[in-house]
């Protein structure tokens, strides 16, 4: 029976590794080990008819993972692209800059990438001869309030009791960010891009650590985008 | 820095609430993790065990659950070992988010509700 047994084992670890890469990816050859090491046992308590049903659900399980996998293929190649999605880069000279306390930065750039909800913007760039980066920003684009946390939902040291966060688009060009507490404005921002996709003109003002601020950026967008693989 | 007005952000939760009512596949799986992180053969032998035998999760179907758990956030593959003398270091192991947590905790609810809307169902018929 031993052969018999190493048969259903080869055949089963075959057919699992036949199963779509994205599946494979999430899962390992963890379905693999899985089948071969419950072909004795089920042999043992469930006779060929157990086997029988652990290749059935196999069986029935792979056309529905690759028929999965293809759906989401599918909507990855039709989604469409978003006007604010991509990485953007402006320099110094050109931007409005009153902000008590900080350095002007040499070089500015700004990622978004589009997510369920809004966007996940990341800024980074140049001050004072050094690189610097600003915490990552998930922008839902709903208009609700939602509590300021960090990335990982834990509160953010340094901010006020009650502040809240917030976005939307006020038209399909433009995106509006802001934030404030006890109805007093933190911080209040435009995101406008040009009809040509080409460039996005940013309007930041509030209040912070060191009183009111304003910056005026023009950005440019970065082709090929760096963050997407050429090729 | 202020090139982007602003130094917070807002964290975009999923809503445990949409996961309700929750397969009866994946709430096998979520239950055996609460009591730790465990790898595929011993959720698949755990579920066996507390459904007395009647309930088996075979490999693909337990694999493809496990995958989408992942994708929806109420799992993920846990980066700890076991002790060697208790590791098999073939296997992934996984464990449950704090999202996974919240869901398990409201469809466990949601079920003592149903169960104790149809006691009292039964105990209304029985005084009539």
């Amino acid at each position: 029976m031993s052969g018999w047994m190493t048969v259903c084992r080869r055949l089963y670890r075959r057919t699992a590794h036949t199963f779509p890469d994205e599946f494979r990816a999430v899962c390992g050859d963890g379905l693999e080990q899985l089948g071969e090491d419950v072909v004795p046992l089920v042999w043992q308590q469930q006779g060929a008819l157990g086997i029988l049903r652990l290749f059935a659900d196999l069986a029935m399980r792979l056309p529905y993972e690759y028929l999965s996998t293809w759906i989401s293929k599918i909507r990855e190649l039709t989604m469409t692209n978003d006007i604010f999605e991509g990485t953007w880069t402006a320099t110094g000279e050109d931007a409005q800059w009153d902000v008590p306390g900080n350095s002007k930065p040499q070089q500015a750039c700004v990622r978004f990438e589009a997510t369920d909800t809004g966007y996940l913007m990341v800024a980074y760039g140049i001050v004072d001869g050094k690189a610097v980066a600003e915490r990552p920003q998930a922008i839902s684009t709903d208009g609700r309030r939602r509590p300021l946390v960090d990335l990982n939902g834990r509160p953010i040291p340094g901010v006020p009791a009650g502040a809240v966060a917030f976005g939307s688009h006020s038209d399909s060009l433009t995106l509006e960010i802001g934030a404030e507490a006890d109805g007093r404005v933190l911080s209040a921002a435009t995101y406008k891009v040009s009809a040509d996709g080409k460039t996005l003109t940013a309007t930041n003002h509030g209040v912070g650590p060191k009183g009111p601020y304003k910056n005026v950026w023009v950005f440019t967008r970065v082709v090929p985008d760096p963050y997407v693989p050429q090729g | 820095m202020y090139i982007c007005e602003y130094r917070y952000c807002v964290m975009p939760k999923k809503n445990p609430d949409a996961f309700l009512p929750l397969r009866s596949n994946w709430f096998h799986i979520l239950l055996c993790l609460v009591e730790g992180e465990q790898h595929g053969y011993g959720i698949m032998q755990n579920v066996l065990a507390r459904s007395d035998g009647k309930v088996r999760l075979w490999p693909a179907t337990l694999y493809g659950s496990l995958k989408r758990l992942i994708e929806a956030g109420l799992i993920v593959e846990s980066g700890d070992r076991p002790a060697p003398e208790f590791d098999d270091a073939r296997r992934r192991y996984y464990k449950l988010t704090t999202l996974g947590r919240r869901v398990l905790d409201l469809e466990s609810q949601r079920l003592k509700d149903l169960v104790r809307a149809l006691e009292a169902r039964r105990r209304q018929e029985a005084r009539t």
